[in-house]
């Protein structure tokens, strides 16, 4: 009886001891000295292992360690939104979407009068930049980690949207030129009909459409594009007399629609593509079937396409290259832009719960200085690439293949992706400072298949494949303010329900069997929502962009 | 001729409860604990009702609950006359009446069943397999149906094969058949869990009524209507009660998962609209004046089942 009676209490204790497993500190020291701050990124991302070789060596050279956690199966805006109504926040923060509503709780800390004692993180933008990343009482919350260029610009990925095709059927048409909505489709069509299994005999896909939830802009966004206007996102603004268009009732976007009705009545669209969702898209494209589609490189590339280069798929020309796509010849497409766009609606913020600010910001500071970067982006000399006797930077083969493993790049590449980063030149004025832009690098990890195709069409680039523009002007892009729009203002409230009715009425006008009277019926819900006062939010936030802009000319 | 015997209801009335301290002092153990609970009790249930306050006001978590603007019942007017919160009523009315009627048949249905098993080993696997599906997480069910059910799921896999059909059918595009799925999958995950409380009751029925009933010449089926079913009326009727207040918490998980954007005028409930206008907007008012709305309307609820179930001379809760 006593021993039961000692078991007794020792799974008691034992019991107790778990409940305090659930309290545990967020950012400190650890036993060797090196501090842990934690960071949240309202994105998905992949999380590296805690035992990271990268993570270690940028620890011992900076003293910092970030653990950082990404979205998982929500909304930007669920996810901030919790956290707003449980009042602790990790110590950096990205909240994409939901930044504003960051900035409204009184959750972050301004940083400008931090700004000056960190020459880096000073350096990263001009005042005018800077200006423009201030909020409504004058301070700076966040800094907008991405599309900063240092020095000459790279280009080489077509890092945002297009319509998409594998590199295989070009090569089986003999590379033609593609330049309408028309043309495209009837490529997939006849490829299709030459070859409707892949070798081992799955069904190829002609086109799929991703629609879930806030990346529908697949099936939406396009008509911009498709009028040869650049990517604002949510409107057209006419650059010359600075008018916001809305392209969701263009005649253009009807002629999309319908074509893409058309392609579903006879069988070409994916039928699953209204119900998939993004997990299962991504694995559809990474098997290889998918002939094309629309949608933005970093949605799907870096999971696709290491995919298909672990299968094999890749040497077979499963690879998808972009397509300069407008709705009739003779239009200047802008798929495009140069100059990277500064998104000023979301960035990295330090938020109310950090306790070592100037340590943070320290950090951040360090991780912009070249060495640091290199081993960000580049990796470790000597195991991740090599440097030749002109100091240019390379990789091997081996190292290629090392790279695009899934296992390899959580334990052993940190990237500190979501942290501010440079793009461009490094400054040894030699090489790139991403391994993809690095020109000569960029050409020879491309497969054969793709380097063939750049080959018959003459270009280098992914971007020369669509031509390159200037950035059309200093209020772009749009969609910087349409993302962070709320329900308290009525522009707000339109935009919130004419993305439910698009959700809607989009995949129901494709599916129609009569596609003009389910066009009528969207229009008429659409005309419900009042669409003009999301409008004419815009136009106002426009105008005064162009007033803000006209300071600095 | 039978004679109809008709039983006055009796009023009883219980006899005056004398307090003394004597007995107090006997019961001390008993007073203390119920005082614990009594204290967690109003602490996390009937404080943070305060919360109730953000309502009426125009809550912005940088002013906090009492500095926040007040503004009496604009939120809630703002609800009703939203055509999408109603039409998101009755989603979740809908949702929460057929998963209420369904997994209730389901569960006697299954227990009735599996007590008349005669095998003991075949009956213990049976039950063990049945209520494991309760332990995994929607995601998982939800993850399971989805695939099933996609183009190149069993579902069609099977229609195809057996020629009923000749194109597979694409589950998720059709409103008519997203409350049918919902209420499948909550029976699948909960059935072999809710059945066990049945079970329990079952076997606690005097085995000596089934004797009386073999006597009297009853097969099974008339064992079953006549001794086990009256037997189990008074579980029945308090789970009933019971779940009858849950009928608007239909369930955010399911719907969230499997829901999509052409069946989203079917699929949404009170939960997502509060997801998508309330957390996701940052309106918390908006989000607390409809959870107000839940509770109400789940205690009217409650109060008028709990009325019927007097009237009828049946098992209560108060």
């Amino acid at each position: 009886m006593k021993a039961k009676r000692v078991t007794g209490m020792l799974l008691v204790s034992a019991l107790s001891v778990s409940l305090f497993t659930g309290c545990g500190g967020g950012s400190g020291e650890n036993e060797d000295g090196t501090k842990e701050f934690t960071a949240f990124f309202a994105v998905p991302g992949a999380e590296i292992n805690d035992d990271n070789e990268i993570q270690q060596i940028i620890a011992e050279k900076t003293g910092v360690k970030v653990d950082e956690t990404w979205l998982t199966g929500q909304t930007a805006s669920e996810a901030v939104g919790t956290l707003i109504a449980g009042g602790e926040y990790p110590d950096f923060i990205d909240g994409g979407d939901a930044m504003g509503q960051l900035y409204e709780a009184g959750a972050l800390v301004p940083l400008d009068d931090y700004l000056d004692d960190y020459s880096n993180i000073k350096a990263y933008y001009s005042d005018e930049e800077w200006n423009k990343l201030r909020q409504d009482d004058g301070h700076i919350y966040w800094i907008q980690q991405f599309q900063n260029i240092k020095g000459e610009e790279k280009a080489t990925t077509q890092n945002d949207e297009a319509f998409w095709i594998q590199a295989r059927v070009l090569e089986w048409a003999e590379y033609p030129e593609v330049n309408t909505l028309d043309e495209y489709f009837d490529l997939l069509e006849s490829y299709i009909e030459a070859n409707p299994t892949m070798e081992d005999g799955t069904d190829n896909i002609a086109y799929t459409i991703l629609c879930e939830d806030w990346r529908y802009y697949c099936l939406e966004n396009p008509p911009q594009f498709l009028d040869g206007y650049p990517n604002d996102g949510s409107v057209i603004v006419d650059p010359d007399e600075l008018k916001i268009i809305d392209y969701n009732t263009t005649d253009t976007a009807k002629r999309y629609f319908q074509k893409l009705n058309e392609e579903y009545q006879k069988g070409y669209v994916d039928p699953e593509s209204f119900t998939q969702t993004y997990d299962e898209y991504i694995a559809k494209l990474s098997t290889g079937r998918v002939l094309g589609m629309v949608d933005q490189w970093w949605n799907f590339a870096f999971n696709v396409h290491d995919s298909l280069k672990q299968q094999g798929l890749d040497k077979k020309g499963c690879t998808y290259v972009p397509l300069p796509i407008t709705i009739d010849k003779g239009i200047k497409n802008q798929w495009h832009n140069s100059g990277g766009a500064l998104n000023v609606g979301s960035g990295l913020a330090i938020t109310t719960s950090c306790e070592d600010v100037e340590g943070a910001l320290q950090f951040v500071d360090d991780l912009l200085g070249q060495d640091i970067h290199n081993l960000r982006f580049w990796g470790e000399e000597g195991v991740d690439y090599e440097v030749d006797e002109n100091n240019l930077f390379y990789r091997t083969e081996e190292q290629r293949t090392q790279a695009a493993d899934t296992a390899y790049k959580a334990s052993h590449l940190c990237t500190y992706s979501y942290f501010p980063s440079y793009k461009g030149t490094s400054d040894d004025g030699v090489n790139a400072n991403w391994p993809d832009e690095q020109p000569g690098e960029f050409f020879d990890s491309l497969n054969s298949s793709v380097q063939k195709c750049f080959e018959a069409y003459g270009v280098d680039t992914y971007v020369d494949m669509l031509g390159t523009n200037e950035a059309p002007g200093p209020w772009y892009p749009m969609y910087s303010f349409s993302n962070a729009m709320t329900t308290s203002t009525p522009g707000g409230v339109a935009w919130t329900k004419m993305g439910e009715i698009k959700h809607e009425y989009l995949p129901r006008v494709v599916m129609a069997d009569d596609f003009e009277s389910e066009w009528n019926t969207y229009m008429d819900s659409y005309d419900g929502c009042n669409p003009q006062a999301f409008l004419d939010e815009m136009q106002a936030e426009l105008d005064r962009r162009m007033e803000e802009a006209a300071k600095f000319e | 001729m039978s004679f109809e015997v008709k039983r006055k209801k009796e009023v009883v009335t219980e006899p005056k409860i004398q307090f003394s301290w004597k007995e107090a002092k006997r019961q001390k153990s008993l007073l203390i604990w119920s005082g614990i609970i009594l204290i967690y009790g109003i602490i996390f249930y009937y404080l943070p009702l305060g919360g109730w306050l953000m309502a009426f006001q125009n809550y912005r978590p940088i002013d906090g609950l009492f500095r926040s603007r007040f503004v009496g019942l604009e939120k809630f007017q703002q609800l009703f006359s939203d055509a999408t919160f109603l039409r998101v009523i009755r989603n979740t009315l809908a949702m929460g009446v057929l998963n209420l009627v369904v997994t209730f048949i389901a569960a006697i249905v299954f227990a009735i069943l599996l007590n008349e098993v005669r095998n003991a080993v075949g009956k213990k696997t049976v039950q063990t397999i049945s209520y494991l599906p309760h332990f995994l997480s929607w995601i998982i069910v939800t993850g399971i149906i989805h695939d099933a059910l996609s183009g190149t799921g069993i579902v069609n896999d099977l229609l195809m094969n057996l020629n009923i059909i000749d194109q597979p059918i694409n589950f998720f595009a059709h409103k008519e058949y997203f409350w049918p799925i919902v209420a499948f999958a909550n029976v699948w995950k909960e059935t072999g869990w809710n059945a066990i409380i049945y079970l329990a009751a079952i076997t606690s029925i005097d085995p000596s009524l089934y004797e009386a009933a073999a006597i009297d010449g009853a097969g099974r089926w008339a064992k079953i209507k006549h001794v086990t079913l009256p037997g189990i009326r008074p579980t029945i009727m308090i789970l009933l009660l019971m779940n009858v207040g849950n009928v608007l918490n239909a369930g955010f998980e399911i719907q969230y998962l499997l829901g999509n954007g052409l069946v989203q005028s079917v699929s949404q409930t009170i939960d997502i609209y509060v997801l998508n206008w309330g957390i996701s907007q940052g309106d918390f008012s908006l989000g607390t004046a409809a959870g107000i709305f839940k509770s109400v309307v789940s205690i009217v609820l409650i109060v008028i089942a709990n009325q019927i179930a007097k009237r009828n001379g049946d098992e209560r809760l108060f």
